[in-house]
């Protein structure tokens, strides 16, 4: 009985996190509503995945981003519309209130529409550039699809991106080419950590205004790679940001259409790019989560044999300096609808700072066992030779992964008087104890010798 | 110091007593020869004169001052790793040496007149006492 009940609300709080691991309310903001068909795939994947859509007009006046204070949704999808401002429920401020309540917004942009206000100084906040002439667009003569833009060369085709860099784990790989119609570029600022470019331009791409009559362009917004076409930023709390350059990538007409790469007929995967891309938003993907953290002191082979309890005291919170503690800590990373065992990606390494203000110990964690659903990564050490309040700390910030912000404060107190080596266990005082021991020995054989010459002396003294 | 200290003591009456039949006997012969019968006569005097049992004491120094010498030798040469060893070793030694020629001043008969009050056997007892007290401490010390 009790396990059928425990089976079923298995069951139930399994159905309930199928999705999203920070929920499945999804707002969508679309201007006009017959454009809805034009994303009738986007939308039907994101529901298939558990996502609850509501689609509303940023001129409605019942949408709100909060309620009551708190979230009204969980994530928000802001497609272009053609009036140049989003109202009064959608300006800079709420968007990065919402942002700061964890809450996730994926920007669609497009060179056919105005960009609003709003968006423009969001952005803006977050050191995202935006070319700020309107229907400025990305062109490339090299990696155009000749099929539809053979003229104007603003269909970009592409790969699926590559690592950001080798010790960073690629949640958008696939297989198959993307295209980028009419794309913004965005530029990001050298100073934020947070930003992340997702989707570069190629080498031979540049972003300029068609409107502009001059044969040649003069000063481009951006050229080359340094231009991105999907961008991401991830605050300190977790909460993301995608700006994508092209809201027609995101259309059914892009979805699996099609296309000609310097002559060759290639079919368009932006229906994988554009899962990859919401589910990474969202939180389905790169989240990771700290299980169990334990520390304890690592009593050796002799005192484990000799105590009846195999496991050793977990956590406690004094240590003594010099003595050997081990550390373990469980993560597991959210990976669509379930926790799987984390792993960092090859080169990278977990880390374990041990610190009083600053860190006296900085090591690798290594993976020392694996449950259903976490990794377990240990390292054991000595702890310095200095008292004092110490911290076990576990910071992980890489692109794209959530942080991990462990911080566990811990007393390390110096050697008590009885727990010091004795003298006969350190060979080299084995000379001054039979140094000590030769005098003891000495003085006893001269008090025999002093006691038995007692009458002699005697004698000797009354003769002089 | 207290042994050379009671070789000079005694120095004075032995020179004098021995000098004259050395000058005479051996005046050709060199200087070296003259300095080894002051050391043999200085011997000789400290051999027939001395009590046996000042004798036992400054045999007792004798042994501590090389036990203590060896022990600091060995420290300069290997180091002072368990330094508390090192002090407690040498410190056993250099005390028991210091308790010795207190004792060997206080049962001197030559200097009766100075410790008219302290009976030799009273100043055993001391020096019996005062070398627990330091063996104690140097055996604690050391750990």
């Amino acid at each position: 009985m009790r396990g059928l009940f425990s089976v079923l609300l298995l069951a139930l709080v399994s159905a309930v996190s199928a999705v999203s691991s920070t929920g499945g309310r999804l707002l969508v903001v679309l201007e006009e509503h017959s454009e809805r068909e034009k994303y009738g795939v986007f939308f039907g994947d994101l529901e298939a995945r558990g996502f609850h859509l509501t689609i509303e007009s940023p001129k409605s006046e019942s949408l709100s981003l909060f309620k009551h204070g708190e979230r009204a949704y969980d994530h928000t999808i802001l497609l272009p519309g053609k009036s140049k401002g989003l109202g009064p429920a959608l300006t800079a401020n709420t968007l990065l209130d919402f942002m700061k309540k964890e809450g996730n917004i994926l920007i669609a942009l497009s060179s056919d529409h105005a960009i609003p206000t709003s968006i423009h100084s969001t952005l803006l906040e977050l050191d995202i550039h935006i070319p700020s002439d309107k229907g400025a667009l990305v062109v490339d003569h090299f990696n155009h699809d000749s099929n539809k833009a053979a003229e104007k060369h603003d269909v970009l085709l592409l790969p699926f991106p590559q690592a950001l860099k080798p010790n960073v784990k690629n949640y958008f790989a696939g297989e198959g080419l993307i295209a980028v119609p009419q794309a913004v570029g965005q530029t990001l600022g050298n100073e934020s950590p947070l930003l992340a470019p997702i989707l570069r331009a190629p080498n031979t791409a540049y972003s300029y205004n068609p409107k502009d009559e001059a044969d040649i362009v003069e000063d481009p917004f951006a050229v080359g790679s340094q231009l991105n076409l999907v961008s991401a930023m991830q605050a300190h709390n977790s909460a993301r940001l995608t700006v994508v350059g092209s809201a027609e990538m995101l259309q059914n007409a892009w979805f699996a259409e099609k296309a000609t790469l310097a002559g060759k007929a290639v079919k368009t995967a932006n229906r994988d790019f554009a899962a990859r891309l919401t589910e990474w938003t969202f939180k389905e993907t790169g989240v990771v989560k700290v299980g169990k953290l334990i520390h304890y002191q690592d009593e050796g082979v002799s005192k484990k044999m000799n105590t009846s309890l195999a496991i050793p005291e977990h956590n406690p919170t004094i240590y003594r300096i010099k003595s050997d503690v081990n550390f373990q800590i469980e993560i597991s990373e959210y990976s669509q609808d379930r926790l799987a065992p984390f792993l960092p990606a090859p080169g990278d390494h977990v880390q374990l700072e041990f610190s009083m203000l600053s860190p006296f110990h900085r090591l690798n964690l290594s993976p020392i066992s694996q449950t259903a659903n976490s990794t377990i990564f240990g390292v054991s050490f000595k702890t310095p030779d200095q008292h004092g309040i110490f911290n076990f700390r576990v910071n992980y910030r890489r692109p794209f992964l959530t942080s991990i912000e462990e911080k566990r404060q811990v007393t390390v107190r110096h050697f008590a008087h009885d727990e010091w080596p004795r003298s006969w266990q350190i060979s080299g005082a084995w000379v001054w104890i039979g140094g000590i021991w030769v005098t003891v020995a000495g003085f006893v054989a001269f008090v025999a010798v002093w006691l038995y010459s007692a009458p002699t002396e005697k004698s000797v003294k009354k003769t002089q | 110091m207290a042994p050379k200290k009671a070789q000079s003591h005694t120095a004075p009456s032995a020179q004098s007593a021995s000098s004259t039949p050395a000058k005479s006997s051996s005046k050709s012969s060199g200087n070296a020869l003259d300095a080894q019968e002051i050391v043999l006569g200085v011997w000789n005097k400290y051999v027939e004169k001395t009590p046996q049992r000042v004798k036992l004491l400054d045999c007792f120094m004798l042994f501590l001052a090389v036990v203590g010498a060896l022990q600091f030798l060995y420290c300069i040469i290997v180091g002072n790793f368990p330094f508390n060893a090192f002090l407690a070793g040498f410190s056993a030694c250099v005390g028991q040496f210091v308790l010795t020629a207190s004792l060997r001043i206080q049962t001197n008969p030559e200097n009766k007149k100075e410790f008219e009050t302290t009976s030799p056997e009273r100043a055993f007892a001391d020096y019996v006492f005062g070398s627990f007290l330091l063996h104690f401490f140097c055996v604690n010390f050391i750990n």
